[in-house]
């Protein structure tokens, strides 16, 4: 797929009807004043549809190429962070940072030994920083029992 | 001048506490930090720190202090790279890259360094000082604003942010229109009805602005680096000899540094136009003043001149950007407009009556910007060798360790995986809206004014029953309309001025 100004038009022509569509149907039950909850949203869709329209039918400035090789290691990254974001509350903060950590060292250069030093000392020192220290409170999870 | 004097002592009063002291201190270092590396700016390190402050309980006054130093200190930071190795370590210094980058290549990288921290520091200064005449009348005369007089500013603020920011002012108003909408997910508040819910509890109080932020500037910018490392950017770091600047060159260039910083001010206070867009302005405006006067000038290849006027915009728009924010309730800048959010956390909405409310917290934050601004200058002149060993951090401990920050902040807002999933997907949105040139900051402050434009207008419409001539009807209004017209067309016209004008040079 290609990324120009088409492709973000004919998206804000979705996002525009998407809006649309579920934003029609909102009425108040019973109301005291004369604008509702529908209007601003419908007034926002129109402004998206007319911006989506403008972009559709003129084109062009398409994105810059990614380097080849590129695309699938972004999507892998996007991947860890999803598994990341899943993790941290049931793994907990610290087997998730390490974890993570370690992987996303990988794609951005590091050896296995420097990214699983590293993962690892990060996750243990912001544990303490931020938990102990600083009172932000992190999940344990499976860690709960041992500490 | 002597309410000015009380005000001010006030605010000292509150800034010299310990902890408060203790927190600019931290706040300037870790925005140093955050301005050198590159590809983070003022606002990623302001975003990833509004959770953290506020679930470490810090006290309002203190948070905002932490982040106001952020701020400053990462608008000191971004030249440092752009100076060393001609990689502007946040977009507001771009500019200083043009004669930064040839003054370290001709050895006088540090000179280069010095001279520019003392720029930005006057400019920082002259907006300080800016702030603490002009903010309190500016807030006295917005006390008499209605709903409908707050609508059309609002208005006008995206106007100028959208008409300043780029190339293509379209893609802005889609920014702006897209950030009003995410603020209209949740529970309406005047009529109880669920809005693009969809049945989801976690969204029946909408999307937290942090969930929206952190996606929009932490994750998108780690895909961002990603993508940069595999392009295979380089870096390079030349030699350089004498450290500190010296009177000659201090003389030669006052002059810009002062132009650069009332400039800078102006800019800063218009809601939108932002530090960026102000050293760029100075820079172009510098470049012509100078030329014309001084043969000798070399803008492009290594003019002092050409360092100190953006530098100094830079620093006093960023600080001028707060005088709308504080007195207003609309943010001048993205980094404000995040700041804002981290105060509606402490229920703080942030307006005229914020001067008579809470003086302590606006003066203790003015007397705090002046005190950062002094920290940070002791502190550059001499560890820019420190800041500059920053960029031998390698990737694979930086983006993880940026990773972990930007979850713990997320999380300890809501506490949910859910909105650590909300992140990932935002950022993900947030990667390929940027590579479509799409700017963010609309988006933000769409976010962030949503309900407060949407409550303004629907409050308007009541007083008349839905007629819509109230928007237009007070003589603040009509000032208004010409105003945000006035931002829209004058840039689109010294577009087509300088098109015809390049279009006349080529064809003699």
């Amino acid at each position: 797929m290609v990324l120009n100004d088409r492709t973000l038009g004919v998206a804000a022509l979705l996002l525009s009807a998407f809006l649309a569509w579920f934003g029609h149907g909102l009425e108040a039950a019973f109301t005291y004043e004369p604008v509702g909850p529908r209007a601003f949203p419908l007034l926002l869709a129109t402004v998206i549809g007319l911006c989506g329209l403008r972009l559709v039918v003129k084109g062009g400035n398409p994105a810059a190429p990614n380097p080849p090789g590129a695309n699938s290691r972004i999507a892998l990254m996007v991947a860890l962070v999803l598994v990341y974001a899943g993790l941290f509350q049931w793994a907990g903060f610290v087997l998730a940072t390490a974890v993570v950590s370690a992987c996303v060292g990988r794609l951005f250069g590091g050896s296995w030994l420097q990214c699983g030093i590293g993962g690892t000392s990060l996750s243990v020192l912001f544990y303490v920083l931020f938990d102990r220290l600083l009172d932000v409170v992190l999940p344990l999870g499976w860690l709960e029992g041992l500490l | 001048m002597s309410a000015m004097l009380d005000n001010l002592s006030l605010g000292f009063g509150v800034a010299f506490s310990g902890t408060n002291l203790l927190v600019a201190l931290i706040g300037s270092f870790f925005g140093t930090i955050v301005g050198v590396l590159p590809g983070l700016g003022p606002t990623n390190g302001v975003a990833m720190l509004v959770p953290i402050a506020f679930a470490m309980g810090l006290p309002p006054d203190t948070a905002l202090i932490l982040l106001a130093a952020v701020y400053v200190g990462a608008e000191y930071g971004g030249r440092i790279t752009s100076i060393l190795i001609n990689v502007p370590g946040e977009a507001a210094a771009v500019m200083t890259t043009l004669d930064g980058y040839p003054l370290a290549r001709q050895g006088l990288g540090s000179v280069a360094l010095s001279l520019s921290a003392w720029s930005s520091f006057v400019g920082s200064l002259i907006a300080i000082v800016g702030i603490a005449a002009f903010a309190p009348f500016l807030a006295q005369w917005a006390l008499a604003f209605g709903p409908a007089e707050y609508f059309v500013l609002m208005v006008f603020a995206f106007c100028a942010l959208t008409s300043l920011l780029g190339e293509q002012p379209i893609k802005g108003v889609l920014a702006a229109a897209i950030g009003l909408s995410i603020a209209t997910i949740g529970v309406d508040a005047n009529s109880g009805v669920y809005r693009y819910t969809f049945d989801i509890p976690h969204l029946a109080d909408g999307l937290d602005f942090v969930v929206v932020v952190i996606g929009l500037f932490a994750v998108a910018e780690m895909l961002q680096m990603l993508e940069n490392k595999l392009s295979g950017q380089s870096v390079e770091v030349p030699p350089s000899q004498r450290k500190l600047f010296n009177l000659r060159e201090l003389r030669l260039t006052s002059g810009s540094t002062i132009r650069g910083s009332l400039l800078g001010f102006v800019m800063g206070v218009l809601p939108g136009a932002g530090a960026s867009v102000a050293s760029a302005v100075a820079y172009a405006n510098e470049k012509r003043y100078i030329e014309d006067k001084d043969p000798d000038a070399k803008f492009g290849q290594g003019d002092m001149r050409g360092l100190a006027a953006p530098e100094a915009a830079n620093n006093s728009a960023a600080t001028g950007s707060f005088i709308p924010m504080l007195t207003l309730g609309i943010p001048g800048s993205g980094t404000t407009a995040v700041m804002m959010g981290a105060l509606t956390l402490y229920n703080i909405t942030p307006g005229p009556v914020l001067f008579e409310q809470q003086p302590a917290l606006v003066w203790g934050l003015i007397a705090s910007l002046l005190i950062a601004n002094v920290m940070l200058l002791v502190m550059n002149i001499p560890m820019v060798r420190v800041f500059a060993s920053l960029l031998s951090i390698p990737g694979w401990l930086l983006v993880p360790g940026i990773l972990a920050i930007s979850f713990i902040g997320v999380y300890a807002i809501s506490a949910t995986t859910f909105d650590l999933m909300a992140v990932v997907a935002i950022g993900v949105i947030g990667y390929l809206l940027r590579k479509l040139q799409m700017p963010m900051a609309p988006m933000v402050l769409g976010v962030v004014l949503g309900t407060m434009m949407e409550q303004n207008l629907r409050r308007a419409l009541s007083i008349t029953n839905g007629d819509v001539t109230i928007l237009w009807a007070s003589t603040v209004c009509t000032i208004l309309w010409v105003l945000a017209a006035a931002v829209v067309l004058g840039p689109m016209g010294y577009r087509q001025l300088a098109k015809r004008r390049r279009a006349q040079e080529t064809a003699p």
